[in-house]
């Protein structure tokens, strides 16, 4: 025990959580490039002397474990006497700590007292482009690694503070956009300096023990959090199955499959049987899988918890090597996405109906990137449309599903105006519009969207990617499931559609309609209340038709307003109960 | 004799302040909030405050009933008619998930369900060119629904309309004929700014408040001027300025946060009188603790306000300007409480003002930060409010011992733990306005006020090492204050992505002077002169290529080739200042041209306020206060109400007022200036 109070203990730790989140918001001020500081595609976290989180903040939800693989692989490389004060390392090897794939750089730094390094500052986030075979450095048609850009080993940028020229060259003749991309490795390696300049005011003015002493309390109550929740979550064995079914590269639907294992010390997700690593960029790395772990385990055991090391204790991930799960070099990950959400959705669907005050029904899952480039005819210069779509989400035990929401994958994304788009790229929108179609329940699936761009522009292609294309969003608990996600091309009068496009021609007044899914129903939808069946005639969600088909609530015009018929409503309600 | 005159209506209490012109006294007094009927408790603030209303010169008004309308969902029946293809851009939003790992986050409900969402055939480019003509036909039979439904207020947001507004204008004009009585919004007349979602959000807001407020304006005129008011009442608008109450009645969603802006522009005079630009506010109230921060005497401005936003819930975009301010969940009422493994946290749950407190004694179990302050010593249980509310600290003593059994400790241990937290999450708020944003706390002042403002700064303010801290007159009544102390202010904003460059500077030059005449005609529409008008003009600009705009100045005469370096200049140094680089080659665009229109009023002038008083005669005795680190220490209690101008005072002290309390550390020191305010800094 040090010479502080249990008070000022909490303070020092609410101290180290805001110097996490002051890294990550100077990175975000400081960026130059729009898929940081718009669509927040990066993380700042903050780790102990051997690499356990201390606190992490996120754009979005996929970085969750990357934080701590990528200190803990680069104490492995160096050891500590390999370390000194000023060093920065930048890794983005996905096989080995950082995890997602190769545009998501992690860069991460020892934070020194007097001579002993007392914590690590590190962040990841996506650069816009980081060499490869296509613009954006990530394809839906890769087929080994060396095709999706520059790897950084492990590395040294800074040495004592002193920029490794080589790296910085290597860098600039290898990606596409040198400036931005140089500009955006200052801007994140300068705020790993401001995460050290709060911790080293921490330790100046409580004492070096007193911060740590703050660190261990955090890790106890962390994982004190996590045991209370597991007490109250149901124990046993929970299994379930599905297909990833993007058809990249030609690939047949990957059969996939979780056990999951829940007591009171233990949160276990086996992956054990699902199929082996592709040549398509849909595999995930094993730390993207414990990535994954980690979203899914947050959601289920405390989604508002601050997450450190602690809390994470009790989850244990088992998988075997070489599965689509667990790649090993040379299986391509630029859209390791599809796995890690598809990691989530699996536990997802296994727990969902034994804790739905936790877990609501399948979701359209896939995040849906999307690439429309080329080169605009007014200005000669080449635009690139790069975005997730926005989708259904499913139904819980008291609530409709949301409609038009990111996938888990994503998080404090925001979808791009239509007025900006329509400004930035030779394409007009024609709609932004709900997609009426979702799972049916007690409580409804959530819509999902229609998007539609005209292109005006004498060409251009598309590149994009969804999964979900013929297994649909799942419902729970007597809800039916959602619907698919589908990407369609019109041209000529005639339609393309398909799950996976690879810069796929497209030319003036050609549409590409992006489809995403409505999420799964939650119970019986005979027994919806009539009244939230009728508003949702009113408000042409559903048809009268189907109010009366599907929900059994007969709807009748009077004398221009819509009213519920109680009776016949009843007699079609009891009847069915009775044939069942 | 005349009064210029300032109602500020808070959650608790309606504040009044009259100031005579001649003297430059101040009466200052409080009613309780009426939210039944609010105008109840203006007028009955008014009777309090003995000022007959033909006697006032100048009168305004910060409302809440907007805000109210808002929050509570007691709108008018709203539709929205939007562009074909666009008839669920309100429930679509920009669908980011805020909570990122609640599979059971649940987005903002649209203000206007989906049934009384319309389209109509019309499209207009980015350009503003009409590429499907409007189909009156279409904007007729929707008409024809709304009567049906019985809607008492129509937004309209069409896409690219703040690029042209003929055909929101043109809808406007045929739903005036066919709904008379109907009030209309239309996007083009709120906010001409890209980005449909925040815009028809916005403009569904004001159509929604418009009935609302219109009709409680119009009340609180007409009882005024029935009580002999004379002269035209103002409303204190978001955006730091005042409009008449004609003026805001067309957007009233330019009222939605006019009560706490005072506080600001009276904490910049302040600043102005003491000769100092750099400000950070401190307002510290019941429920919530405010922070702003002002830089070279300009209040920042924004338009990114979000309604009910918090760190898990995306919350409402409205695009009206607003005075930039944080605010969090820390006052007075603040409920000390223990999470599921043991820690210690105060807020944001509140115990207001009823029950309030464990030791106001209304049947309020719950310990607060006020019943900590209170054990801690810091507020004198006899003395609160003057003496005139009876509090009892037993029950302060009683609440904190469910915190104290807990830890195993005593109640005055746990009392100063509850004052540690809470100033720790007042701390945060307040980093998050300096140091986050790349400011020197150092540079600057921090001007405390609301009623608990005075107790926690001078801690605060010592930690995060600024200047100096100001407890004014009256901090508890001080954004009433500052009320009295604005113009009267119409931000115009036009998004229209043009390149800085000399080509297209005449182009520049007609769509300021586009909206200069438009600023004009609204001004003497409602009986301004000409020449009391004066109009400042700024661009959000950016890098092309890049996101991140600035809001930097533009001089004001007829824009000419040479004043492209300076535009630059402007913003590069903004620039570098919010996001740290500069791009030196790259080419800059303007993204929105804004105005801002001032309409000059006769302000409140600050006059020297001289009291004569040795402190020595101040002191009514001696307490024991917890200093938490310091100790507990026994010191001198002062009254502030005799502490002479000049006089300095030592720390440790307490000086208690009417109102509120001030706690002056062991190695500060207080100096009363010749306006009366209190200065501390560093002994």
């Amino acid at each position: 025990m040090g010479n502080v109070d249990k008070f000022t203990l909490e303070n020092i730790a609410d101290g180290l959580v805001a110097a996490a989140e002051e890294m990550f918001l100077s990175w975000g001020r400081t960026s130059q490039s729009t898929i940081i500081y718009e669509v927040l595609d990066y993380a700042a976290g903050l780790t102990d002397a051997r690499g356990n989180l201390i606190g992490q903040a996120n754009g979005v939800t996929a970085f969750l474990g990357t934080i701590t693989y990528s200190v803990k692989s680069v104490i492995d490389k160096f050891g500590y006497d390999g370390l000194k004060p000023g060093d920065i390392i930048l890794t983005n090897d996905p096989y080995n700590g950082s995890g997602t794939h190769l545009c998501d750089v992690s860069a991460v730094m020892p934070i020194f007292y007097k001579d002993e390094i007392i914590a690590f500052a590190a962040n990841k986030g996506h650069w816009n482009e980081i060499g490869g075979k296509s613009l954006g450095s990530w394809s839906t048609n890769a087929t080994e690694i060396y095709q999706e850009g520059l790897q950084f080993p492990i590395i040294k940028v800074y040495e004592q503070g002193r920029l490794n020229e080589a790296v910085k060259d290597m860098i600039k003749a290898n990606v596409r956009t040198p400036e931005m991309t140089l500009g955006d490795l200052y801007a994140q390696t300068a705020s790993l300096r401001v995460a050290e300049k709060r911790i080293l005011e921490l330790v100046e003015r409580y004492g070096k023990d007193s911060v740590l002493e703050s660190i261990q309390m955090m890790m106890v109550n962390g994982e004190k959090l996590a045991k209370l929740e597991l007490g109250r979550l149901p124990h046993g064995v929970f299994e379930a199955e599905d297909f990833i079914d993007t058809e990249s590269n030609g690939i047949e639907d990957v059969y996939v499959r979780v056990k999951v294992t829940i007591d009171d010390e233990n949160f276990i997700i086996d992956l054990t049987g699902s199929g082996p690593q592709v040549a398509a960029p849909i595999n995930c790395s094993i730390y993207g899988a414990y990535s994954a772990a980690r979203v899914i385990y947050r959601a289920i055991v405390c989604p508002h918890a601050e997450a450190n090391e602690g809390f994470y204790k009790p989850l244990k991930l088992i998988v075997p090597e070489g599965t689509i799960f667990s790649a090993v070099r040379p299986a391509p990950v630029s859209c390791n996405w599809e796995a890690t959400a598809r990691i989530t959705d699996l536990v997802a669907k296994a727990l969902a109906p034994h804790i739905p005050d936790r877990m609501t029904a399948g979701h359209f899952l896939s995040i849906i990137g999307t690439i429309v480039g080329g080169i605009d005819d007014r200005t000669r210069e080449p635009f690139v449309l790069c975005e997730p779509q926005a989708g259904g989400w499913g139904a819980g035990r008291d609530k409709d599903g949301e409609s038009g929401l990111v996938a888990i994958g994503d998080g404090e994304t925001y979808i791009m105006p239509v007025e900006v788009a329509e400004t930035r790229y030779p394409i007009i929108v024609e709609q932004y519009s709900l997609n009426l179609a979702s799972g049916d329940g007690k409580f409804r699936g959530g819509f999902g969207l229609m998007r539609d761009y005209r292109i005006l522009n004498s060409s251009a292609e598309l590149t994009t990617i969804a999964s979900r294309y013929r297994y649909c969003p799942w419902g729970i608990n007597g809800g039916t499931d959602g619907s698919c996600n589908k990407i369609q091309v019109f041209s000529d009068g005639k339609m393309a559609e398909k799950a996976t496009f690879s810069n796929y021609f497209m030319k003036r007044n050609d549409l590409v309609r992006f489809i995403s899914g409505g999420g799964g129903g939650y119970g019986d939808p005979y027994e919806r209340d009539a009244q939230r069946v009728l508003e949702d005639v009113l408000n042409e969600y559903i048809t009268l038709e189907k109010a009366r088909d599907v929900y059994g609530v007969v709807i009748e015009d009077r004398d221009g307003e819509l009213a519920i018929n109680i009776d016949e409503t009843n007699k079609l309600r009891q009847n069915r109960k009775q044939v069942n | 004799m005349s009064y210029r005159i300032a109602i500020d209506i808070g959650g608790t209490f309606t504040d009044y302040v009259a100031m005579n012109e001649e003297t430059g006294e101040l009466i200052v007094t409080k009613a309780s909030s009426t939210p039944k009927n609010f105008a109840d408790g203006v007028l009955e603030a008014v009777k309090k405050g003995g000022v007959a209303l033909e006697e006032a010169a100048y009168i305004v008004h910060g409302s809440t009933i907007v805000i109210n309308a808002l929050t509570e969902r007691k709108g008018a029946r709203t539709a929205l008619i939007t562009t074909m293809g666009f008839r669920d851009v309100l429930e679509i939003g920009r669908a980011n998930r805020t909570d990122l790992y609640n599979y059971y986050y649940t987005k903002p409900r649209a203000f206007v369900p989906r049934m009384h969402r319309f389209e109509v055939e019309e499209r207009l480019n980015k350009d503003g060119e009409v590429i499907i003509p409007l189909d009156e036909e279409g904007v007729r039979k929707i008409a024809l629904k709304c009567r049906q439904e019985q809607i008492e207020a129509v937004a309209v947001c069409l896409i690219h309309s703040y690029a042209n507004s003929i055909h929101e204008e043109r809808i406007k004009e045929i739903l005036q004929e066919e709904l008379p009585g109907v009030e209309i919004s239309i996007s083009s007349e709120v906010i001409k700014e890209w980005r449909e979602y925040e815009r028809t959000n916005t403009t569904v807001f004001n159509a929604y408040v418009k009935p609302a407020a219109s009709k409680y304006l119009d009340a609180l005129k007409s009882r005024m001027k029935e009580q002999g008011l004379k002269v035209e009442p103002y409303a204190m608008q978001s955006n730091g300025g005042t409009a008449t109450f004609e003026m805001i009645k067309i957007n009233p969603i330019n009222m939605i946060e006019s009560g706490p802006v005072g506080g600001v522009i009276g904490a910049n005079e302040i600043g102005k009188i003491l000769k100092e630009k750099n400000i950070i506010t401190f307002d510290i109230g019941g429920t919530t603790a405010k922070t702003s921060l002002i830089h070279n005497n300009e209040i920042r401005i924004t338009t990114d306000y979000k309604l009910e936003n918090t760190p898990i819930y995306a919350g409402y975009p409205v695009k009206a300007p607003v005075v930039d301010i944080i605010e969090i969940g820390a006052g007075g009422g603040s409920i000390a409480w223990i999470d599921s493994v043991g820690n210690l946290k105060v807020g944001p749950e509140s115990a207001g003002a009823d029950p309030g407190p464990a030791c106001y004694d209304r049947g309020g179990m719950q310990p607060t930060l006020t019943d900590a302050n209170m054990i801690a010593g810091r507020i004198d249980p006899v003395r609160f409010l003057g003496g005139r509310f009876k509090v009892n600290i037993q029950k302060s003593y009683e609440a904190i011992k469910k915190i104290s059994d807990y830890y195993r400790i005593s109640v005055e241990e746990a009392a100063r733990g509850i004052i540690r937290i809470a100033n720790n999450n007042m701390m945060h708020a307040l980093k998050l306005v300096s140091v986050r944003k790349g400011y020197d706390p150092r540079n600057f002042i921090m001007v405390a006020m609301g009623g608990n403002g005075a107790i926690h700064s001078p801690a605060l303010g010592r930690e995060l090492k600024v200047k100096k801290i100001v407890i004014p007159r009256h901090p508890a009544v001080f954004s009433a204050w500052g009320m009295l102390m604005t113009d009267s202010r119409q931000d115009f904003i036009q998004t229209r992505i043009t390149k800085v460059c000399k080509e297209n500077m005449a182009d520049v030059n007609e769509i300021y002077n586009e909206m200069i005449e438009k600023a004009v005609k609204l001004y003497t529409d409602f009986g301004f002169r000409r020449q009391d008008l004066f109009v400042v003009k700024s661009a959000d600009i950016r890098y092309i290529g890049q996101e991140h705009a600035v809001r930097a100045a533009v001089p004001s005469d007829e824009l000419t080739e040479k004043d492209i370096d300076v535009i630059r200049h402007n913003f590069e140094t903004l620039h570098e200042q919010y996001y740290a680089f500069k791009l030196p080659e790259a080419p800059i665009e303007f993204v929105n041209f804004s105005i801002t229109a001032f309409g000059k009023v006769k302000k409140s002038e600050i006059k020297p306020f001289r009291i004569s008083g040795k402190p020595e005669d101040a002191m009514r005795g001696r307490n024991i206060v917890d200093y938490d680190e310091d100790g507990k220490l026994e010191v001198p209690v002062y009254i502030r109400e005799k502490l002479g101008t000049d006089s300095t005072i030592k720390g440790p002290a307490i000086i208690e007022e009417e109102t509120s309390v001030t706690v002056l550390y062991p190695d500060q020191k207080l100096h009363v200036d010749d306006y009366g305010n209190l200065i501390i800094e560093e002994a």
